[in-house]
């Protein structure tokens, strides 16, 4: 045998010589190749960042009307942990009236904030006085803001990457003793491991024990499909080894820290500790407690079997057998274990009705930022987005919504589908947008109806026909249109005859019923007084994008518009006339914290002040006697503006108005425009309300310019009457000049003579 | 979330003011703003040297009545009272004042998008406060964007409604927006308007 082989080798020297000399070189080069894969995925960007988008942060303020539950639950609601002393960030503790927080550092657009020890003093229901560690006044103060999505590819990867120093301790002691022991020991791959995994399978005949170092996970997630075969285990290998010649073990561990994937939504990729660490708990992972990072170190081994919101069970029973095991290699001490292993998983959201993030509105800010920014930008460059959203009214307008489109549901006669809807929810001042609802699945990242269900406005384009007409000059609340039969001839030869809503004819009536009743023979004989041309530019003014065709149906709502559209329309009138673009991005800064883009706020006044008063004051009395009379029950005193919309065969149900400081719109209707049998009273509103009732708004309240006084008429015929004279009293807003006739039996006597006169005063200096 | 807790102070004499607003109505002297398209340009006075618009922090102090002599052009009925003329006088809140000095501070530095940003958290805490609305329109002023400087005056006008030193003032900054831009016509007007509010 021997001599034979001997034999061999010698009359194949040449040969073999050649062919170990190519297989060693082929080694070589797949090894240098592999090493070059390894080191230029390391040494330059090691990961595309997506932009990271903050809500408003919330501002706290000497003065500010704020109770202190409020404040505890806002603080909570941004991952602060309550305890009983403060020493550390991210901390707060309430004592009597009083809270003192340790905030956390924050770079915003303007200023790059340190760590602040806050302590702020309530009194009836108002934040009294606020002052630092130093015992120092501090008049204003904002909280970091909520952070809530991210502009991550379609289909792709979101992570935040955190530092060694951002990174608590105990995080990579847990990996390290639940995934890999010899770390610390091994160059790359554990023999040992491997032969103690083989003998394990081998002895059960099943591949469940993994065998896997840290590294040799890092470099699949990295570079590697997931498949099991043994080229791709060897190239595993040889790369993990290659990492480890180049670079230190931190570095490998904070890499893992970063790059594991720890969880899914959607389409969207829960990648490393520091966004998972948002994902699950809402706060930053140096803030995370002891049964937090075992649950986090728990999701390593399968996100998907060890979902703690889809397998809570499974997954507190792995975190606990994890605590333990933490307990026996004496990292923690048994009592500490314990006390971990008695609290809850402490998700966030954990009651699934919320989305963790707001896939409409971040839709709306991508497309903002699109205009200035190539994708690759928004998903790659690790850019900073402060946005408008405020996290508070996007959860209530999203509850509503999604409430009352349940109850609507069950009194339709379809059965195939379901009913959709949207709001918008914005502030009037500065055309900041607080709150998209894009469709009743709120976390669902589809059709985004808020920006594109272009469908017929309906009677919410009415304000817009009275608004006209008052700055015409010719007009005021009282003045009496006719809401009789019209025929209007159309262009193609055809004639349009619209019909009011309930078929009746009113006659003669003031222009304040005819718009709370959302009259609509009144209107369009109005609107042909008015001028078609005349309304289509002013919409046009008020802020729709396209100027609408001046056809004679235009006062009647056949414009089409977005939902988000129409927000743009009702928040220059909320705004006493002030056009100001809808904004959901306030500025952009790259991750050195320059900023790139800010977007500041633009005001153009497009209404004479006074006319858009009178407005409004007709728009208030829509909510007291008109067709938003029914939101009074759920609202109370709480003074508000607003108007209806119905589209032909019920199709579309609007609601539009406002408050003191926040502007509402919402729709309602069928994706196939099939009618709904709502009207906009009946649909729109009652969520349009909940969504007022619900958010922390004031009281519409303007003082009466100049130039206007207040009025005294009844309700049905517009005339002049005193106190005593009818039920159907009302206030309303006129120029100083309006002549309104008196209701013959109802003129004041020589008595009242001087009080009316007192009211008239009363009125003009703006009570 | 927005909360306006300073109220409007009330003066007493409102008799004194109906009667100012009546005549002033008469003048046309302080009616109703004209809406973006200005009124046409009358007769380009040889314009008299203007006063200058109010110093930045100028409206945190309380409105004070003042009593300058009347300028020869304004016929006023020298019965008027002049004590008392203002029903409203606009201040800043504390968290809105040290606001405002931030912001000077950063204007001062030119950092015009910092200030910007710290003005518009003032106006999130009171939004209708005029004085913040010409702070802004200032801030403008130097940013050389006299159109949205004008803006913002016109907005500071509408709520200053009863504060005839915020109108005043407000009419200068409109003024300064107008001979910015050369429209002296408009500018000499809106300074005139100025003039006759700080009269009373």
């Amino acid at each position: 045998m021997n001599a034979r082989l001997k034999k061999f080798l010698k009359k194949n020297k040449k040969p073999i010589f050649w062919s170990l000399g190519l297989l060693l070189l082929a080694l070589s080069l797949w090894i240098v190749s592999l090493d070059y894969q390894v080191r230029k995925q390391f040494e330059g960007r090691r990961w595309t960042l997506p932009a990271k988008v903050y809500a408003q942060p919330f501002e706290l303020y000497a003065g500010q009307a704020l109770s202190i539950d409020e404040l505890q639950r806002t603080l909570q609601r941004l991952g602060y942990t309550q305890s009983t002393q403060i020493s550390r960030t991210g901390h707060f503790q309430r004592k009597g009236n009083r809270i003192d927080l340790v905030s956390r550092p924050f770079r915003f657009a303007d200023e790059d904030r340190a760590q602040q020890t806050l302590s702020i003093n309530f009194s009836n229901g108002r934040i009294d006085r606020m002052w630092n560690s130093k015992s120092e006044d501090v008049p204003v103060f904002r909280l970091d803001p909520l952070l809530i999505g991210s502009i991550y590819p379609t289909q792709g990867e979101d992570r935040i990457i955190v530092s060694t120093q951002e990174t608590p301790a105990l995080l990579p002691t847990a990996l390290k003793i639940v995934e890999d022991r010899r770390f610390d020991a091994h160059i790359g791959v554990d023999p040992i491991g491997i032969l103690r995994a083989i003998w394990v399978d081998l002895r059960s005949g099943s591949f469940d024990q993994g065998a896997s170092t840290l590294t040799q996970q890092l470099v699949r997630s990295y570079f590697l499909t997931n498949r099991q075969t043994i080229s791709r285990k060897l190239t595993e290998a040889v790369m993990a080894i290659l990492l480890e010649v180049h670079f230190d073990k931190t570095d490998l561990m904070n890499a893992y820290i970063n790059e594991i994937n720890l969880g899914q939504e959607g389409g969207r990729a829960i990648q490393g500790f520091g966004l998972a660490s948002q994902f699950y708990f809402g706060k930053p992972l140096a803030e995370l407690q002891l049964h937090e990072i075992a649950l986090l170190v728990t999701e390593v081994r399968s996100p998907t079997y060890y979902n703690p919101r889809k397998q809570p069970e499974r997954a507190l029973a792995r975190r606990n057998l994890i605590l333990d095991l933490l307990a026996e290699f004496n990292v923690v001490s048994i009592k500490e274990a314990n006390a971990a292993k008695a609290k809850p998983l402490g998700l966030v959201n954990a009651t699934a009705s919320h989305s963790t993030y707001y896939p409409a509105f971040l839709d709306f800010v991508r497309r903002t930022l699109r205009r200035d920014y190539q994708e690759a930008d928004l998903t790659e460059a690790g850019l900073v987005v402060f946005s408008t959203l405020d996290p508070l009214v996007q959860a209530k307008a999203e509850a509503a919504l999604v409430s009352e489109l349940d109850r609507l549901d069950k009194n339709t006669k379809r059965k195939d589908v379901e009913l959709e809807g949207a709001a918008v929810v914005t502030a009037p001042t500065n055309g900041e947008v607080l709150a998209i609802v894009g469709g009743r699945n709120v976390s669902y990242s589809g059709f985004n109806r808020a920006l594109d269900a272009k469908r017929s406005i309906g009677s919410l384009a009415k304000p817009v026909v009275y608004l006209t007409a008052i700055e015409s000059g010719d007009y005021h609340a009282a003045s009496v249109i006719n809401d009789m039969p019209v025929a209007i001839k159309l262009a193609a030869g055809t004639e349009w005859v619209p019909q009011n809503y309930d078929k009746n004819v009113y006659g003669p009536v003031p222009m304040v019923r005819a718009l709370a009743q959302s009259l609509n023979l009144a209107t369009v004989n109005l609107s042909q007084d008015v001028g078609l041309p005349k309304i289509a530019a002013k919409f046009k003014q008020l802020g729709l994008t396209e100027q609408p065709r001046a056809v004679p149906s235009i006062a009647l709502g056949s414009v089409t518009a977005a939902p988000l559209e129409v927000a743009q329309i009702y928040n220059s009138i909320a705004n006493g006339g002030f056009r100001t673009p809808l904004r959901a991005v306030r500025a952009v800064v790259d991750n050195q914290g320059n900023t790139l883009k800010a977007f500041p706020l633009e005001v153009t006044q497009v209404v004479e002040p006074t006319a858009m008063y009178q407005l409004q004051r007709m728009m208030i009395e829509v909510m007291r006697r008109g067709t938003g009379a029914s939101a009074r029950a759920q609202l109370g005193d709480l003074v508000v503006a607003g108007k209806s919309g119905t589209s032909s065969d019920y199709r579309d149900s609007w609601f539009a108005g406002f408050s003191g400081s926040h502007s509402v719109v919402v729709w309602l209707g069928y994706d196939d425009n099939q009618s709904t049998r709502f009207s906009g009273s009946t649909g729109a509103l009652p969520i349009w309300t909940k969504i007022m009732a619900g958010i922390n708004t004031i009281s519409w309240d303007q003082p009466l310019p100049e130039g206007l006084h207040e009025v005294q008429i009844e309700f049905t015929t517009g005339l002049a009457v005193n106190d005593q004279c009818t039920e159907m009293i009302l206030s309303i807003a006129v120029p100083n000049d309006a002549d309104i006739p008196w209701r013959e039996d109802c003129k004041p006597t020589d008595s009242n003579l001087a009080e009316r006169t007192k009211q008239w005063l009363h009125g003009i200096i703006g009570q | 979330m927005i909360h306006l807790y300073l109220r409007p102070v009330h003066h007493s004499n409102r008799l004194g003011f109906f009667l100012v607003v009546a005549i002033s109505l008469g003048l046309s002297a302080c009616s109703i703003a004209p809406i973006q398209e200005s009124a046409p340009v009358v007769a380009p006075a040889p314009a008299p040297p203007q006063p200058e618009p109010a110093p930045v922090v100028a409206p945190v102090e309380p409105a004070v009545l003042e009593t300058q002599p009347l300028t020869p052009t304004e016929v006023v009925e020298p019965s008027i009272p002049l004590a008392g003329t203002a029903t409203h006088s606009y201040t800043l809140g504390a968290a809105t004042r040290s606001l405002v000095a931030q912001a000077t501070t950063q204007r001062k530095s030119r950092n015009f998008v910092q200030a910007a940003a710290t003005l518009e958290r003032a106006l999130r805490i009171e939004p209708k406060n005029p004085l913040l609305w010409i702070e802004y329109g200032q801030l403008r002023m130097d940013e050389k964007n006299f159109t949205q400087a004008e803006s913002m005056g016109r907005k500071a006008l509408a709520s200053a409604i009863g504060d005839l030193r915020t109108q005043a003032n407000a009419w200068r900054l409109i003024a300064d927006s107008y001979k910015a831009r050369g429209r002296n016509g408009e500018a000499q007007q809106a300074y005139e308007r100025a003039n006759t509010l700080s009269g009373f």
